[in-house]
């Protein structure tokens, strides 16, 4: 669906995107990862054929993105990470307007608005909204003309827990019905749990590539994590496959002073951190 | 002609079938507009405007001449109110049209618009082109019945045609100089100060006047004032010179 091949690009002089490649494959949802000012959206925008001033090659569909056409955007479906909404208007004065320019395909406007619970509040100013209803709109604007593209850019962001669960069922769903998924996040429970791939990016340049169980598995093991009281709370912790060598474990379960013992994988947090050097945020 | 400025920016063509998006992007503009008190006001202005000339100039120019006794005062100059009602007219169009582009582009729309099947030329087309055409028309169908002077129909063309140049030109500088449509509105007013050259031929001497060289509206004022049709040449050229270079600037910018 998407190849890069030795991607560079640069607002300025001093160099910024450089040697990018990556592929995404038809059907699946895959992941950008990186802290703020990585280069994620840039990503994004080159993709999507705003930056054409780039080298090497990116390719979506079977289109150079420096080259489309005019048809290029009929099968792409856009969420930027600030809102794109006429605000005087309503919700659903919005969602028509951007929905009638696509001669292909429209989903219908209700369904998508209550997928998001966001059908009692369809005919009022988008400029009353709150930030995540803002988002939820945002989000079905681009499904509108039911795309086979989907680029994302930091959907989760700004969401109760509830509303974040329900946008990732509904970023799941849109995948189980075949579509690609190109989304950006800097929340790496929520990359874990959408993405089939991720990519981390740094300071414009490509660390890591593969799936989330890979990336974990790959690197760091398991780790067990033991208190108990010794002027005061006392903590350890050894890797899991080394239990039985830890010597102070062993002793505090024979002397049963163990104040809490638990065992936790690695999180892609600590893997990105592992390999970038960097924090995510 | 700007894919070719910039070098490597590529705009792609536009088909027939594309005109459909941009025909409901130019028709979602009027709606807009409807929306709005200033907007809607500036669209209907042209109407009064044109009243007001037709019938309070030569009122005025009347009671003047019985209080002063003077057989000329403001006869002469009947044909640069025309000029300048035929670029008033354009220019409140492209003036609704760069308003709503700002404002679009604060909500970041245009960037969004960009990546639909509208595209970014038919954003343009649908925001420019078409608004300059209809304002084209409007102008020529007003300018007969509010003229004061001018009476050929080359010449409504002509003024028309010129007027609709110098709208584009003031619609293009405030989209591209101005962040926000507040700033747009400041922008507008001196912006329009570009229309003031028509008056160059009328008060200064020549050669000295040609120091005016530079705004389209002079030209149009010495096609009017010398009755030469070759100063359309000048009209032309310095409007398009204007309306490329603000392009140009607008399709290199970053979104
Ligand atoms: N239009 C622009 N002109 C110049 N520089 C820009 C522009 N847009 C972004 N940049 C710069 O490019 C860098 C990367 O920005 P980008 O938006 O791609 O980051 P990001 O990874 O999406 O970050 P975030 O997680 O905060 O959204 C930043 O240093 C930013 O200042
Ligand atoms: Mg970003």
């Amino acid at each position: 669906m998407i190849q890069v091949n030795n991607l560079t690009f640069s607002y300025s002089k001093k160099p910024f995107i450089e040697g990018l490649s990556f592929e995404v494959k038809a059907g699946e949802i895959f992941g950008f990862l990186g802290p703020s000012g990585a280069g994620k959206s840039t990503v994004q925008k080159i993709l999507l054929g705003m930056l054409p001033n780039y080298e090497g090659s990116a390719v979506v569909g079977s289109v150079e993105c420096k080259k489309h056409g005019s048809n290029f955007y009929q099968n792409i479906g856009v969420d930027f990470e600030y809102s794109t909404m006429y605000e005087k208007l309503s919700a659903r004065e919005n969602l028509e307007f951007f929905s009638s320019l696509y001669r292909l395909r429209h989903r219908s406007i209700d369904e998508l608005l209550m997928a998001v619970g966001l059908e009692n509040d369809a005919d009022k100013r988008v400029a009353d909204f709150s930030k995540g209803m803002k988002s939820r709109l945002n989000f079905i604007k681009a499904l509108v003309h039911d795309p086979k593209l989907l680029f994302l850019d930091e959907p989760t962001s700004g969401l109760d827990p509830t509303n974040s669960r329900l946008m990732k069922d509904m970023i799941l769903e849109e995948k189980r019905r075949g579509k690609t998924i190109l989304l950006t996040t800097h929340n790496m429970q929520d990359a874990t749990e959408l993405c089939d791939r991720v990519a981390f990016i740094v300071g414009g340049k490509l660390f890591a590539l593969d799936s989330p169980h890979n990336l974990i598995m790959s690197k760091g093991a398991a780790k067990v994590t033991y208190t108990w009281i010794e002027n005061g709370e006392q903590s350890a912790s050894c890797d899991l496959t080394e239990m039985a060598g830890d010597k102070k474990l062993r002793n505090l379960i024979a002397e049963n002073r163990l104040q809490s013992i638990h065992s936790s994988e690695p999180t892609l947090n600590d893997i990105f951190m592992e390999i970038t050097g960097k924090t995510l945020v | 002609m700007s894919a070719a400025q910039t070098g490597t920016l590529h705009i792609p063509k536009v088909r027939k079938k594309d005109m459909r998006a941009i025909q409901i992007s130019f028709l979602h503009m009027l709606k807009f507009m409807k929306k709005d008190m200033m907007l809607l006001a500036a669209g209907l202005s042209p109407l009064l405007m044109g009243a007001a000339i037709r019938l309070g100039i030569p009122a005025i120019d009347k009671a003047l001449r019985s209080f002063t006794g003077l057989s000329q005062i403001l006869g002469p100059y009947y044909s640069l109110f025309d000029i300048f009602y035929s670029a008033i007219t354009p220019s409140m169009f492209c003036f609704v049209a760069a308003m709503v582009m700002l404002e679009e582009r604060d909500d970041h729309i245009d960037r969004y618009l960009f990546v639909t099947d509208l595209g970014k030329r038919g954003y343009y087309i649908s925001r420019i082109v078409i608004p300059a055409l209809v304002a084209f028309v409007i102008s020529a169908v007003l300018l007969p019945i509010f003229r004061l002077a001018v009476s050929s129909f080359a010449m409504i063309l002509f003024l028309s045609f010129s007027g609709t140049l110098q709208g584009i030109i003031i619609a293009l500088l405030v989209v591209n100089i101005s962040s926000n449509k507040l700033e747009g509105m400041a922008l507008t007013k001196c912006a329009s100060l570009m229309m003031l050259g028509a008056m160059g031929p009328y008060f200064i001497e020549r050669p000295s006047s040609h120091i005016l060289f530079f705004m389209p509206s002079y030209w149009t004022g010495l096609v009017i004032t010398e009755g030469r049709a070759i100063y359309v040449l000048p009209t032309v050229l310095v409007s398009v010179i204007w309306i490329v270079i603000l392009s140009c600037g607008k399709f290199r910018r970053y979104t």
